[in-house]
């Protein structure tokens, strides 16, 4: 957005923040010292505004909380916006400078009123109002969004009306405020950057534009295809009716990460040659036909790209276990095995200086450098001069200009009905990460989340017959695990959460392989099930 | 409402032992002091949190005033003058660190006791000559049946500055931790002495962090890690996206111990989350994958060594190719990996086998 | 980190009603207010009156009980099968020894009755009758607050708390302050060993301090008066009630608060008084920020002990000249609490510079041969008989190393062991301790642990560090009770060397 999918502002600025407006984002558990900074605003006097289905930690210490109903996001912002347009609380000035579209966008949520909103999303007409008031008024007022914003069939939507509402209130180039994308991982940012996906060469170059293709050919010494490739999602489906024949895969587990995994599993089968450069066995490792023992992040040098674009010293400290070998001197090894003369790189930052050579975003960056530079260095950094851009746009007006979006609402791709009434959203927590391949083994967070559960409203359990701890089967349309229920004061009611992060009750057996239409991104936060009791259930914890 | 962007800074001159010191409003003595290069020492000032000055270790002289005043909670005001050092602080400090000493664990050097958490009252104690007080027994209660798996409270250590609890509470904001009863007989407490697991905790570990004398310490790392030799690598966390910065503790190979970077340095200011700081075992884990594996026709995975694996992988991936085209391929990269590491994997499935099928999860 | 609608000042009066702290109490209370448990725990359990739910005796161990056989009458009692707590001074040291029985009412064991002034045309005249017209507050009303001020100024009245602060520069610092939000508050935490003016003021004469505080809160522009009173004084806290219910007319744009402390000395230093108000632990708070800009909910806030705020109606009244001229070396005429051995022991209003020996003439005399008095609670240490001519004022007694204080004052006579006198003021500060800074937390128990030891071994060697230990709490303390705590042996030894000699 307005760029790249990165955080506008700076982790650093957001203390003295004068409101922060969270969405999508639980924060304490997902970016924990992130969640401090907020923290560290609210002490200093920073109003806090919550816009998610749980009652998150966040929104107990929220001056409001706008608990809506999964996937209607669009409903709630949209209503925003028309609030913020209907009492004239937008920024003329910088609409008319900076951006294109605004009659059309305008338009469009005229018709989102807050009390249509209310019926759609459950958030009090008032409140939607009150949010509204408090963001387009407030200078140093930033977004916060995670996945809950992604994960949806319309996660693009979502995202086009947070950038609306950023965009009509002049949101942008001010420290404390922006649109900040929080990411998952400690490098989906690098990795976006360094072209890992299917249109983008380094640095969100098209593939598609042959100016650049030519630039690469040259430099990699090849001719390089000049169409887009498949996105994560469309690999899937691809790979299940069997048009993928091989993947190479490296540290990631998709069968436990990609949604409705049981397609994924059958995909895995149905590939001629499958190969996995791990850490662990996992459960996608079960369908490797080659496995290539990787290092783990103490055991090698390089970066990781953090959600504010910071670019950070990765440096080897213990050497891998056994045979294992550093990932990057594999990947050199599989190219030269492949027939292509992969340069003999010395090192880490020899491959970061040619990814950096042809990457004008980072160009000023190198290993080097970074050793100077105790905080890392924040991309655009364009030459070795640069300071690096804690804040993008601040300086002066914006390059070029940001479209405004006008967004119909469209309902998640698989709603609530007589077989599958409640609605399950997946998530991550605090203690354990991802397949938990890590985290669960160490002590500390088995010892606080051993099992898989579900959370669940009381008056659902109620409905159920269901006590708090008891073991519960959670079905949807494409698969069924079971799980404790935490009956939990966190959930409205009609809704159920549960982690992602255990391998032998896997959420993901559940959830819909939906994708957005832009990113492919499965919509992990929205699907269909049911909870059934456990015929011979006995009472946990 | 408070709008700390808005605030009027206004700077100004301050005297410290006669040398002339810029200083800005609202800031500390001890603020401007650490600036310049003034030593005034400090225990239980932590740069995080609002000031207590309760430890009393950074009294100093304020001209106009009787009595001495905590520096790091005493706001600057144009034209003051600040005296550090003079025999009315000596005497004060000297007979302040001895009276801790007479409330504390000592080694047979006769010194506070240095766990490997670092105890900075030890360093202060050497730089007097210590009054010879007898200890006061202070009866403060521990919670020795707390069985969570990394924190462990020593009372015999503690100091009662309060920076574990004012921490749990104004950065972590969990209040798991509390100072509890009164006088002597204060203590760091939970609620009904329970263990941290059976608290609000979230065993991020910041007490032990934020301790300064070691009364807080990792019942993970070694026992022994005062003598031990450790090497530390600064590195940056490989778990979400905040991009916290590590200094991973070194011996004999392994990871023995993970800490933070001081506060005001890097992006986590001086704070780190469970994982972070904790949830390192896996790195030496036995299930680790320590030799390439290829399976075999009977379908079970047989180790192979690396030339045998390489020419496995690349034969595999060209045969496909062959059959099918380069887009049959697929190649999913990772956000756990380095950025190299995924500018290697997209050159190797554009340069090497011809495709832009190159994803991660990119969402996530 | 609070919650945006966590009840954090609920805490304390919730964890009473639930009987105090235990595990479920403090769950229930995090329940009932959002507040963090272990904040709650960690609060209650600062708190001697809540720390150990069930049922007790009471018994007082200051220093007028000790002289009046409590450690005997503990050991009865005990004998008797009755389950006994000693706890600090409770205020009654003219009936000691005292209690609180089972169920937090008075016991004293003393065979006579609290002796006080005849009426009088003094400011308290706390034996003259009740006056609820509140004439003053109207009178009040009709002036510019800028005259009540100078009224207060040429009055001379002082902090009688202990401080002896000018308070009309409160009032002043209050009217300057931009914050509208303002609070007063009354300190009626009295808790000072040998003291108990207030009780006898809030039990004869509440009106008096109602009426101070109304005209305060008038002249201040707040609406809120909280009054802070010790948790023990059960009989005075219905009589505060009492009189608010007959005052309810005269005071109904007021709105008042009783406050119960719970059983923490340190509570009636202003901003550990504040703390506990706002539901924490009774710590002090680091000056400046001071009160009068930032107190009570860090908003600008009048603290004014019960006798400082009542003398305000009779200044009114008759003038701030006339209530100069009331005293003797300084302004005003004063509550004397006298205790001890002297024949009417009780609570006199004389002019404020008499000496001991007058004061002791209106209580009837000394008994036996007075060796030592105490003019001024524990804080004021002790001083020689020698010095009986002394005015019993602030100058004075401050310039003789020592304090006026509350006007709590003990005679010793020769039956009692000075070294033990000392122990037993010593034994209070260690127990009343907060505990927030070294210097005090330390130095209270260090120095009671080394008398305690000079007298079961009689080596003065023992003593050798206490001096330097003693001058380390003065110095470096946060507040008070640290910078007086030494001052009990400090002054026994100055002056009664001969107790602290090597003994056989």
């Amino acid at each position: 957005m307005f760029g790249a999918g990165a955080m506008t502002n700076s982790i650093e600025e957001i203390r003295d923040s004068e409101l922060m407006f969270v969405i999508g984002s639980n924060t304490t558990e997902a970016h924990p010292i992130i969640a401090m900074e907020m923290k560290r605003a609210r002490q200093r006097g920073a109003k806090l505004i919550v816009a998610d289905p749980r009652k998150i930690w966040l929104a107990d210490m929220a001056d409001l909380h706008l608990q809506l109903k999964p996937g209607t996001d669009v409903w709630l912002l949209s209503a925003m916006a028309n609030v913020i347009i209907a009492e004239g609380l937008h920024d003329r000035e910088f609409i008319e400078a900076n951006t294109d579209g605004f009659d059309a966008m305008a338009e469009k949520v005229a018709d989102y009123t807050p009390e249509k909103a209310e019926e759609v999303t459950g958030v009090p007409a008032d409140d939607i109002r009150i949010a509204a008031r408090l963001y387009a008024t407030t200078k140093h007022a930033g977004i916060y969004y995670t996945l809950g914003i992604t994960e949806h069939t319309h996660g693009t939507d979502n995202v086009y009306c947070l950038a609306n509402l950023v965009l009509m209130t002049g949101h942008l180039g001010v420290r404390s405020a922006g649109m900040n994308p929080l990411r998952g991982q400690n490098n989906v940012q690098g990795a976006n950057d360094a072209g890992a996906t299917p249109i983008f060469y380094p640095g969100y170059q098209s593939v598609t534009d042959s100016k650049v293709r030519e630039k690469f050919e040259n430099a990699w010494g090849v001719p390089l295809s000049p169409d887009n490739g498949l996105n994560l999602n469309v690999m899937m489906k691809e790979m299940a009716v069997g048009n993928l024949k091989a993947v190479y895969v490296m540290g990631e587990d998709i069968v436990i990460s990609e949604p409705n995994v049981t397609k994924v599993e059958e995909g895995l089968n149905r590939c001629e040659f499958v190969v996995c450069q791990e850490i662990f066995h996992n459960e996608t490792t079960r369908f490797a036909d080659v496995i290539l023992p990787g290092a783990c992040f103490a055991e090698k040098d390089g970066v990781f790209t953090n959600s504010d674009r910071r670019v950070q010293r990765v440096r080897k400290s213990v050497n891998p276990p056994g045979e294992a070998r550093e990932d990057w001197k594999i990947l050199c090894d599989v190219a030269r095995s492949a027939g292509y003369p992969m340069p003999e790189y010395e090192d880490a930052g020899e491959v970061f200086s040619e990814y950096a050579s042809l990457t004008p975003k980072i160009a000023g960056i190198s290993h080097e450098r970074l050793e100077e530079s105790i905080s890392g260095l924040q991309w655009p950094c364009p030459d070795e001069t640069h300071p690096g851009t804690p804040t993008l746009h601040i300086d002066g007006p914006m390059i070029g200009r940001a479209p405004f979006q006008a967004v119909d609402y469209r309902p998640s791709a698989e709603l609530p009905d007589n077989d599958y009434p409640l609605v399950l959203s997946t998530g991550r927590t605090l203690y354990h990460y991802n397949s938990a391949t890590q985290t669960r083994r160490d002590a500390g967070p088995v010892a606080k989340q051993r099992n898989n559960f579900i959370e669940m409203h009381r008056s659902d359990a109620r409905k159920l017959e269901l006590k708090h701890g008891e073991n519960v089967r959670v079905m949807s349309r494409r698969g069924e695990v079971e799980a404790e229920v935490w009956v939990s004061p966190r959930m409205r009611p009609g809704c159920i959460w549960m982690p992602m992060h255990f391998s032998e009750s896997r959420a993901n057996l559940l959830t819909n392989d939906a994708g957005d239409q832009v990113t492919g991104t499965g919509e992990y936060k929205v699907c269909a099930v049911r909870v059934e009791k456990m015929s011979n259930s006995k009472t946990v914890g | 409402m408070n709008y700390p962007n808005q605030k009027r800074v206004e700077t100004f001159s301050i005297e410290i032992n006669g040398q002339s010191c810029r200083a800005i409003s609202g800031e500390t003595v001890v603020d401007v002091a650490r600036r310049e290069g003034i030593e005034i020492p400090t225990l239980c000032h932590d740069t995080r949190l609002e000031p207590a000055g309760a430890c009393r270790v950074c009294l100093v002289e304020v001209e106009g005033q009787r009595r001495l005043q905590p520096g790091c909670a005493w706001k600057v005001q144009p034209d003051m003058k600040v005296t550090t050092e003079s025999t009315r602080i000596e005497k004060h400090r000297t007979i302040l660190y001895s009276m801790y000493m007479s409330d504390h664990q000592l080694d047979e050097s006769g010194l506070p006791v240095e766990t490997g958490n670092g105890n900075q009252l030890r360093e202060l104690c050497k730089t007097i000559d210590p009054l010879p007080l007898e200890p006061v027994n202070a009866p403060r209660a521990g919670r020795p049946e707390d069985v969570n798996p990394y924190i462990e409270f020593n009372p015999e250590l503690c100091i009662l500055c309060a920076r574990c609890t004012r921490y749990c509470d104004e950065v972590e904001a969990v209040n798991a931790i509390t100072l509890s009863n009164r006088g002597g007989e204060t203590t760091i407490a939970t609620a009904g002495n329970r263990g941290l697991l059976d608290t609000t905790c979230e065993l991020c570990g910041g007490c032990i962090a934020t301790c300064p004398t070691g009364a807080l310490i990792e019942k993970k790392a070694p026992t022994n890690l005062v003598t031990l030799e450790t090497e530390v690598t600064r590195s940056t966390c490989n778990f979400c996206g905040v991009g916290c910065q590590l200094d991973l503790h070194v011996h004999n190979d392994r990871v023995v111990k993970v800490t933070s970077p001081e506060p005001g340095e890097t992006v986590n200011d001086g704070n780190l989350c469970v994982k972070g700081r904790f949830a390192y075992d896996f790195i030496h884990h036995e299930d680790r994958i320590t030799t390439p594996l290829i399976r075999g026709a009977d379908g079970e995975l047989r180790p192979a060594s690396w030339e045998e694996a390489l020419e496995a992988t690349a034969n595999g991936l060209m045969a496909v190719k062959a059959r099918h085209g380069a887009d049959s391929l697929g190649f999913i990269s990772s956000s756990r990996c380095t950025g190299e590491e995924n500018y290697l994997m997209q050159k190797l499935s554009r340069a090497v086998f011809g495709t832009n099928n190159i994803h991660q999860c990119a969402a996530t | 980190m609070q919650k945006p609608n966590a009840n954090r000042e609920k805490i304390i009066e919730l964890l009473e009603h639930a009987g105090g702290v235990t595990e479920d109490s403090v769950r229930e209370v995090h329940e009932q207010t959002g507040i963090p448990e272990a904040d709650i725990w960690g609060t209650g359990l600062f708190y001697t009156l809540l720390r150990e739910p069930g049922q007790r005796i009471r018994l007082c161990d200051g220093l007028t009980c000790q002289m009046f056989g409590a450690d005997s009458l503990a050991m009865e009692l005990t004998e008797a099968g009755k389950a006994v707590e000693r706890v600090s001074c409770l205020g009654q040291c003219d009936l000691a020894p005292a209690s609180l029985d089972e169920a937090m009412e008075l016991v004293t064991y003393a065979k006579h009755k609290t002796a006080i002034s005849p009426p009088n045309e003094l400011a308290m005249n706390l034996a003259g009758e009740v006056d609820l017209t509140y004439s003053a507050l109207k009178k009040v009303k009709e002036m510019s607050p800028e005259d009540v001020i100078a009224a207060l100024e040429s009055s001379g009245l002082q902090g009688r708390g202990g401080a002896g602060f000018p308070a009309h520069f409160k009032w002043t610092s209050l009217r300057q302050q931009a914050e509208t939000e303002r609070y007063v508050i009354c300190n009626a935490d009295e808790a000072e060993p040998g003291t108990f003016k207030d009780r006898e003021l809030i039990l004869r004469q509440a009106h008096k301090m109602l009426e101070g505080l109304a005209i305060a809160a008038h002249v201040i522009e707040a609406k809120e008066i909280y009054i802070y009173i010790r948790g023990e004084y059960t009989n005075e806290y219905r009589a505060i009630e009492r009189a608010l219910e007959d005052s309810k007319a005269a005071l109904q744009e007021f709105e008042f608060t009783i406050v119960k402390g719970h059983g923490a000395y340190i509570c009636g230093e202003e901003t550990a008084l504040l703390e506990s108000l706002e539901g924490k632990r009774g710590m002090p708070r680091l000056k400046p920020p001071y009160p009068t800009e930032s107190g009570f909910r860090g908003k600008p806030s009048l603290i004014h002990n019960v006798e400082t705020i009542a003398c305000v109606p009779s200044i009114i009244h008759r003038g701030g000249d006339w209530f100069r001229s009331l005293g003797k070396t300084e302004a005003g005429s004063k509550l004397y609490c006298i205790s001890g051995h002297v024949v009417a022991p009780g609570v006199y209003e004389l002019p404020l510079g008499v000496s001991l020996d007058e004061l002791v003439a209106a209580a009837g005399g000394y008994v036996g041969n007075p060796i030592a008095f105490s003019p001024g609670g524990a804080s004021s240490g002790f001083l020689p008989i020698a010095e009986r001519g002394l005015p019993l004022d602030y100058k004075h007694l401050a310039d003789a190393g020592s304090m006026l204080g509350s006007a709590g004052v003990v005679v010793i006579n020769d039956t009692v062991d000075m070294a033990k006198a000392a122990a037993w003021q010593l034994e209070f500060f260690e127990r009343e301790s907060c505990g927030q800074c070294a210097p005090c937390r330390i130095g209270t128990q260090y120095i009671r642990r080394q008398v305690d030891q000079f007298i079961q071994l009689g080596d003065p060697v023992t003593l050798a560090m206490t001096a330097d230990v003693g001058w380390e709490m003065e110095e470096g303390s946060i507040c008070g009770l640290g910078m007086v705590a030494a001052k009990p042996l400090e002054s026994a030894r100055k002056h009664f060397p001969d107790a602290f000699k090597t003994r056989d």
